[in-house]
């Protein structure tokens, strides 16, 4: 059983959790108070992550501590035999793959530390980071503008999402909470709907659950 | 530069996918845009009468739109308010609606009017552009789009004013290759917002 320790707080270990949902891969979850308590800063938790740092994957080989690292466990996971004619969750073959990755590392240096900043009161260049999140930001919407045009739907070419979309989705998606707007980038806005709608999406604190179907209504008497 | 008379483009029409709320800005005033189960769009003051909530934040849910807030539903046209999950028995009062702003789609793009005078722009064709939002007023934009026009005939562009200080370069190209275009327009932007920069590092 995969054993992921984690906090609601984190935008990294959100991702975790919402893959596993997505992948259909079930976690035992193990919360950790990272704020105002510092879980996070004993030495028994830094024997699992010794940066201090979360979401923490145990159950799959060593423990891993980076979250790209944990996605990839879910991920490959999740890439069932079953499911081996789809596009699958990981696909580290591709370079285009590693390249969202980094972009979702990225996101989390800027987007994610703003946030952090705004919400927690790490401290930080607020308005630095800002910058460099929109630059980063203009680029995502430039890709998923002509991706769009030519008739696909995420990140990469492929009939599915993959483990980069959601490492990507999860800073852009809270990334208002660090004072980003995203009214500037349509086509973002129009993949974090779709990511949404996903069977087993999940959602964290700052985002929505997608709406049921219409209900019938009774109609109003007179 | 903004089109025939009052009448400005605010989104694309392929911005209006099924089920999603468009959000844009017009000179400071939010705006939500999305698409009915008529095919006719619906452009609106982004803000629920309930909270003041975004409607950009909800969702086209059986041809109304869904508040994210409290899910109240709002009517296709009128802005209508028909139904309040809190009090599902109860007849909404016609007071509450959503405040619609005027709407042409024309040419792929859809337009509105800070007041609506005349009719909305004609003759337009062409493929639609990658709008490109640009941290400058919308006249140093105008300026810009200007030049590129005299340079570059294929193109028509547009400037839609977001706030005092942003607009947004929109347009149409006949006969030029998409990509091709987009790249000139970015590289206009670099050079309107590196003149920003300079300017302030001169103070």
């Amino acid at each position: 059983m995969l054993i992921l320790h984690t906090s609601d707080l984190l935008a990294e270990a959100y991702a975790a959790r919402l893959l596993a949902s997505l992948a259909g891969v079930a976690l035992e979850i193990r919360h950790l108070d990272i704020h105002p308590g510092r879980d996070h800063e004993t030495d028994a938790f830094r024997v699992l992550s010794p940066l201090g740092r979360l979401p923490v994957l145990e159950g799959a080989g060593a423990p891993l501590a980076d979250w790209q690292a944990v996605l990839c466990a879910i991920a490959t996971r999740g890439d069932t035999p079953a499911r081996a004619d789809a596009p699958g969750w990981w696909r580290g073959a591709d370079p285009a793959f590693i390249g969202w990755l980094g972009m979702a590392r990225d996101l989390a240096a800027s987007a994610g530390v703003a946030r952090l900043h705004e919400g927690l009161g790490v401290p930080a260049d607020g308005a630095a980071l800002r910058a460099a999140a929109h630059a980063l930001l203009r680029e995502v919407e430039r890709h998923l503008w002509f991706a769009e045009r030519a008739g696909q739907r995420w990140l990469l070419a492929g009939e599915g999402p993959c483990a980069a979309d959601i490492a990507c989705y999860v800073h852009i998606a809270l990334c208002e909470e660090g004072g980003i707007a995203r009214m500037d980038y349509p086509a973002i806005r129009r993949w974090v709907d779709r990511i949404r709608h996903l069977p087993g999406y999940i959602v964290t604190s700052g985002t929505f659950a997608p709406p049921a179907p219409a209900p019938v209504r009774q109609p109003v008497r007179a | 530069m903004s089109g025939r008379g009052p009448w400005v483009p605010v989104a694309a029409s392929a911005d209006l996918a099924p089920g999603h709320v468009y959000q844009t800005m017009l000179a400071g005033q939010g705006l939500a845009l999305w698409r009915g189960d008529d095919g006719a769009v619906n452009v609106w003051e982004d803000r629920c009468p309930h909270r003041g909530v975004r409607f950009s934040a909800g969702d086209v849910v059986g041809g109304e739109l869904r508040c994210v807030y409290h899910a109240w539903r709002f009517a296709a046209g009128s802005g209508a308010c028909t139904f309040i999950p809190a009090q599902p028995n109860a007849k909404v009062p016609r007071a509450i609606h959503a405040t619609p702003w005027p709407v042409a789609e024309v040419a792929g793009l859809v337009w509105t009017a800070l007041a609506a005078q005349g009719a909305p722009p004609a003759d337009l064709a062409g493929e639609v552009l990658r709008a490109l939002p640009v941290n400058r007023p919308a006249a140093a934009v105008a300026q810009e789009a200007a030049a590129l026009m005299a340079a570059h005939p294929a193109l028509r562009l547009f400037v839609q004013p977001l706030a005092a200080d942003r607009a947004v370069i929109r347009g149409l190209a006949a006969g030029v290759d998409i990509m091709a275009a987009d790249l000139l327009l970015e590289a206009a932007r670099r050079r309107l917002e590196d003149a920003a920069l300079m300017e302030a590092a001169a103070c």
